[in-house]
């Protein structure tokens, strides 16, 4: 699964979300410069980010409001991956569900980056830049977050070329959140390594994904599978 | 081998002798536990509190589902004691479980009344209309409290050395070797083996599931498994560790153990006792359920058995699964909420703002349908994808009566969703990412390729299932 256990994960992190550690309310403060540093190095553990909000579930006086929308953002950017929803179920129901009588800031933010999330997953690449441009709130909400936009961009990228052999540079303007045509030239040259035509369709080198080859699955049939029927047909005669 | 410490003779490698033994296994467990509930009864009404061996029988039996609060304090204050006991005397207390199963069903009947304890103080305070059970529950915020309940299963593990011991199994060394002073005596070994199985639970009650699946790590599920042996732990290891992969999108690797399970089940169901078969049978239409979701975004060909009684119990909610779309939302909610464990908070309500209590329920089932959603529209694309070896999207398009954009997300929704985890010979949360659809297809700006991977019909199987019929 997508930023599930990264390389960069430190001994120390190791050691509390592998033993009983992970309980100790003292350890969310590791865990929550931990994230600090995910969020400025461009890397994602959510397994470790999942203890703290563990620990903010058995622990609610420690919740901090931004460390959970963090939290989610990040997870965001592993899409399409379980990984915002398995944090979202660790959240208080109340925390997802504005109540009738609350105006919780946290229950607002929340549901706006699910909804937010929903149009990654949905590959509805457009109007997640739309929804992004749409209100103040999500810059607020993606501050922390170094590189969000590139990340999510390249992200995008990468999805297209699994699915793309030849894509038109006007879907791409839109799906890659970019103004004008030649921005989005530069961003696939420079750093998708694709080529774009002189018609303006952008060629997407070939890989496994986006081949789509013809195959046949045959079933494998070795002796080892009759090796019940041979033995005991022996033994009937024995 | 080792596990089967309890002398039996070792078994042959063979599935089919295995589980006979296991349906063997099972027949006597139920006409021992016959005698267990008489044993029990006579207890009781010796009225001998202070007797040790009472005490423990005692924490095996269920509690009284309409107990009143009072009840459900005391049986709390009574593990607490007995368990304190137990891992707090000085040295091992030396004690003989009063049956194999005993360690299972204390464990059981502890999650149980923990899980209820904590669905009813929820339901107390979203109701707002008994002040009094409201107040007692308020003044005891850590009775029935999560940090105590996990508290004494990862106790009982450590205690047992059980993790150091199912290691040594794995290595086919001797568990006793490394199990200490207290996981050689059976008391401690058995609380620490099923204790794991009750976190598996109590993680996935909270709505951790990739925690709970961790949580199996030193455990292997196979028919030799120790819980194995015990019908109601099988049972209930299938179901959590079948949902927590189908809530971590491993709709394959779900219905691999949900299919386990059934197929395990209708074995041995002619001679289980009618009141365990009920609890039994209520669980087993809840896991259909889940099959029917699992199938639903993850076409598959199932166990024929399993097929059959699905098409019997959920044929026309299946059909209008399987077709998508708006319409099938509905039923999607239907059948997870009745199939899905009773989620728990596990912090006490907030019993002066009644409404600010959100069934966690609902907030388990709201994040799946995001994903439910997400995905409605696939079983459309696909339908329509296998009739053709290219196609033009605005056409395309244009039949589905949607706006070009649309189509293509649809396409690039269920193309993503083709790749799957797929638990391979490792731990449970480990696996290799595959290829889960015959459909492939790739875009050419707007003209779609499509292959379709041709299954050969699979012949070994249904050769060698009658010809060990002829053999019968």
């Amino acid at each position: 699964m997508n930023g599930e256990d990264p390389q960069e994960r430190p001994e120390i992190i190791r050691n509390i979300i592998n033993g009983l550690e992970r309980y100790n309310p003292e350890a969310a403060g590791t865990l929550e410069t931990y994230l600090q540093q995910q969020c400025e190095e461009k890397f994602c553990d959510s397994n470790a980010n999942r203890a703290l909000l563990k620990l903010y579930q058995l622990n609610p006086d420690r919740i901090k409001d931004e460390v959970i929308t963090n939290i989610l953002v990040k997870a965001m950017t592993q899409f399409p991956s379980p990984q915002f929803d398995l944090a979202m179920h660790l959240l208080s129901p109340s925390h997802s569900n504005p109540g009738p009588n609350s105006s919780s800031e946290l229950a607002e933010a929340v549901s706006k980056l699910r909804a937010l999330n929903a149009q990654l997953e949905g590959a509805q690449y457009d109007r997640f830049w739309a929804t992004l441009e749409s209100d103040d709130l999500y810059a607020d909400l993606t501050t922390d977050i170094a590189g969000f936009e590139d990340m999510i961009r390249v992200r995008i990228a990468q999805l297209i070329s699994h699915a793309y052999r030849e894509i038109s540079v006007s879907v791409l303007e839109n799906w890659l959140g970019l103004d004008g045509e030649a921005k989005v030239k530069a961003f696939v040259t420079e750093t998708c390594g694709w080529k774009v035509g002189e018609d303006g369709v952008v060629q997407i080198p070939r890989n496994p994904e986006n081949e789509a080859k013809k195959s046949e699955v045959r079933e494998d049939v070795t002796i080892d599978m009759f090796s019940r029927v041979i033995k005991r047909s022996w033994e009937e005669i024995a | 081998m080792s596990t089967y410490a309890n002398g039996m003779a070792p078994l042959q490698d063979d599935s089919d002798i295995e589980e006979e033994a296991l349906v063997a296994d099972y027949k006597e467990q139920v006409q021992y536990e016959d005698g267990l509930d008489d044993e029990v009864a006579s207890m009781s009404m010796a009225q001998q509190p202070d007797d040790i061996q009472s005490r423990l029988a005692q924490a095996a039996q269920p509690l009284d589902f309409n107990a009143p609060l009072e009840a459900k304090f005391q049986s709390y204050d009574a593990y607490c004691s007995l368990f304190h006991f137990i891992l707090n005397s000085e040295g091992p207390v030396d004690l003989e479980p009063p049956s194999y199963y005993w360690a299972w069903d204390v464990i059981d009947e502890f999650i149980y009344q923990f899980n209820s304890f904590s669905s009813y103080r929820a339901r107390i305070a979203r109701q707002g209309q008994t002040p009094d059970e409201a107040q007692m529950l308020r003044e005891n915020p850590n009775t029935w409290g999560c940090y105590s309940v996990l508290n004494v299963l990862y106790s009982l593990i450590q205690k047992s050395q059980i993790i150091e011991q199912l290691g040594a199994q794995k290595r086919n060394e001797d568990p006793a070797a490394v199990a200490g002073d207290y996981g050689n005596k059976s008391l401690y070994k058995m609380l620490g083996y099923f204790s794991i199985i009750g976190l598996l639970r109590v993680h996935c009650l909270l709505g951790d599931f990739s925690l709970a699946l961790k949580t199996m790590d030193d455990i292997e599920l196979t028919k030799k498994a120790q819980f194995a042996r015990v019908m109601a732990a099988h049972f209930t290891t299938y179901y959590y560790v079948g949902f927590s992969y189908m809530m971590m999108r491993r709709y394959g690797d779900a219905i691999r153990m949900f299919s386990h399970i059934l197929v395990y089940v209708s074995r041995t169901k002619n001679f289980q006792k009618s009141a365990q078969y009920d609890s039994i049978t209520k669980k087993n239409e809840q896991m259909y359920a889940l099959i029917a979701i699992c199938v639903a975004f993850h076409h598959t060909r199932l166990d024929d058995t399993i097929h059959t009684a699905l098409r019997e119990k959920y044929g026309d909610q299946l059909l209008k699964l399987q077709r998508g779309g708006p319409e099938s939302l509905p039923i999607f909610e239907e059948l997870f909420r009745q199939a899905c464990p009773k989620f728990i908070s596990p912090v006490p309500p907030n019993f002066d703002d009644p409404e600010s209590n959100v069934d966690p329920i609902e907030h388990h089932l709201a994040i799946f349908m995001d994903e439910v959603k997400t995905n409605m529209w696939s079983p459309t694309v696909k339908s329509y994808l296998k009739l053709y070896t290219t196609m033009d999207l605005k056409k395309l398009a244009g039949f589905l009566d949607v706006k070009p954009d649309e189509l293509r997300s649809w396409l690039l929704v269920n193309k993503q969703r083709t790749k799957q985890l797929r638990w391979s010979d490792r731990t449970l949360l480990e696996g290799d990412l595959v290829n889960v659809s015959d459909l492939d297809y790739a875009m050419q700006g707007d003209l779609i390729h499509i292959s379709e991977a041709k299954v050969g019909r699979k012949l070994v199987d249904w050769y060698l299932r009658n010809l060990s019929r002829t053999y019968n």
